[in-house]
């Protein structure tokens, strides 16, 4: 029995699986990265559009960016990737192989990638719209009595006052967000999470055992588990650090009599 | 709300526009710029026709306002709350415009304050900076929605004065709603009194505070005059 402990934690020793492993964060890192820079482009459009577009001419966008939303918000991920595997076609950019992929693992990522970025921007166009109104509607008459038009007076006055308010809202959903992106472990991509199940898969070979043991899962997961939460931890320190820095000059401020 | 109001302002003239509360003087002053847009009538700046398609930009080039609750821009600094239209709107270099900005500031005596954020003022010294934000733009017309309805008593003094100053120094054209009769009586060179949504009389401050014939307006100023 100890021996089984032993092999199992022996794999940790081999510099080649950390090194698959840590890779498996890098993009893990990367994939939340840009699933979230992403999914503020496109979550503020939808924001604005949902909040917005209340002509009649505009209005059709207007029920296809709520339509969105909800669908995206009301549906789990894994649905999206699972769909977005067999029906999200993959531009030749991607299809080839590239930072050490196959063409098959770069177009499963591509796929993969879209879904989160996908369901990502349905979720901050929510905190967006948040933040949207939270800005009172004296912002939008100031700016109006000086001349700036609708695309103006979004881009100098409401959306910086819009995304100062949920910086902290937004700042959580990184973390979400790497949470989330283990579910592309369901369809054997390169993240953390489905290198720490390649790994399990074959671990018979590695631990010199010969067989796959229940401590194999307990050390791998463990693993994955320790890495993720290193991450996190440290993302929600910043992030209550900031919290703590702006309620420090939010109370500084004299309070204004409305 | 506004029934039948019919009203012609100089240029330079400096109009007041009193009246109790809901008797439509803010929605008179938030349709000369757009704010609120007239079901019916015409809005006509410098002989031109405000409209939908063309209010943007008649605003821009001939009205500023300055509003009750300040509505300064609290994500920029006070020089940036001034720069930024001139800069973005009329295309004024950002030297120019900084320069515009100092000179405003002094007028309204802020000069100290230009890098500091409006949330960190007090009412009065906010409601100057708006005021100065108004006139960064250069624009012929201010309109001024009871500025000093949302202030502490002791600051509206320091907000009163600057108008004071502006309306006897300059040749804008000032169209406020008010209820400081004394300011009133100061620098108006014509009062309206509105009330329903209609203009029931319009005169000079001596006609209007001493010589009106309308019982309503009698019984307004015996209220509002008493104390």
């Amino acid at each position: 029995m100890m021996g089984e402990w032993e092999a199992s934690f022996g794999m940790l020793q081999s510099s080649a699986i950390w090194l698959y492993i840590l890779k498996g964060t890098l993009f893990t890192v990367i994939i939340s990265a840009i699933a979230v820079i992403l999914g503020v482009v496109f979550g503020s459009i939808l924001a604005l559009v949902r909040n917005y577009c209340h002509s009649p001419k505009y209005r059709i966008f207007r029920w296809a960016a709520i339509t969105y939303i909800e669908v995206f918000r009301n549906t789990p991920l894994l649905l999206w990737i699972f769909i977005c595997v067999v029906f999200c076609p993959v531009p030749d950019l991607f299809a080839h192989r590239m930072f050490g992929l196959t063409t098959v693992e770069t177009t499963l990522l591509f796929k993969a990638c879209i879904a989160l970025i996908l369901f990502t921007s349905s979720v901050i166009a929510e905190i967006v719209r948040g933040g949207l109104n939270s800005v009172p509607a004296g912002q939008f008459e100031a700016a109006a009595s000086q001349g700036f038009n609708t695309v103006q007076t979004m881009v100098y006055i409401i959306l910086p006052q819009a995304y100062r308010n949920v910086v902290p809202t937004l700042l959580s959903q990184i973390i979400t967000t790497i949470k989330d992106s283990s579910y592309l472990a369901n369809v054997a991509t390169i993240e953390l999470m489905s290198r720490v199940r390649q790994i399990l898969s074959t671990a018979n070979i590695y631990n010199g055992t010969g067989n796959i043991n229940v401590s194999d899962v307990f050390v791998l997961y463990g693993c994955a588990a320790a890495i993720y939460f290193i991450i996190n931890f440290a993302l929600s320190l910043i992030v209550r650090r900031i919290n703590a820095q702006r309620k420090k000059a939010a109370s500084t401020y004299r309070i204004v009599k409305a | 709300m506004l029934k039948d109001v019919n009203l012609h302002v100089k240029e330079g003239e400096k109009m007041v526009i009193v009246g109790p509360s809901g008797s439509g003087k803010s929605t008179t002053v938030r349709c000369m710029n757009y704010l609120e847009v007239p079901t019916s009538g015409k809005v006509i700046i410098d002989g031109e026709e405000m409209t939908v398609r063309n209010h943007t930009k008649l605003v821009r080039r001939t009205t500023s306002m300055v509003f009750q609750q300040f509505n300064l821009y609290p994500h920029l600094d006070v020089m940036h709350n001034l720069t930024l239209a001139p800069v973005k709107l009329h295309g004024v270099s950002v030297k120019e415009a900084e320069e515009t900005a100092r000179h405003y500031l002094e007028v309204v005596g802020l000069s100290d304050k230009a890098h500091v954020y409006p949330t960190t003022l007090s009412g009065g010294q906010q409601q100057r900076i708006a005021i100065a934000r108004a006139l960064c733009a250069k624009t012929k017309i201010i309109l001024f929605d009871e500025p000093t309805s949302a202030l502490d008593p002791e600051t509206i003094q320091e907000v009163l004065d600057v108008m004071v100053k502006l309306a006897e120094e300059s040749n804008i054209t000032m169209v406020i709603v008010t209820h400081e009769m004394g300011f009133a009586r100061q620098v108006a060179d014509r009062i309206v009194f509105m009330e329903d949504g209609m203009i029931i009389e319009e005169g000079t401050p001596d006609h209007f505070f001493n010589h009106t014939e309308n019982e309503r307006v009698k019984k307004f100023l015996g209220k509002i005059l008493r104390h």
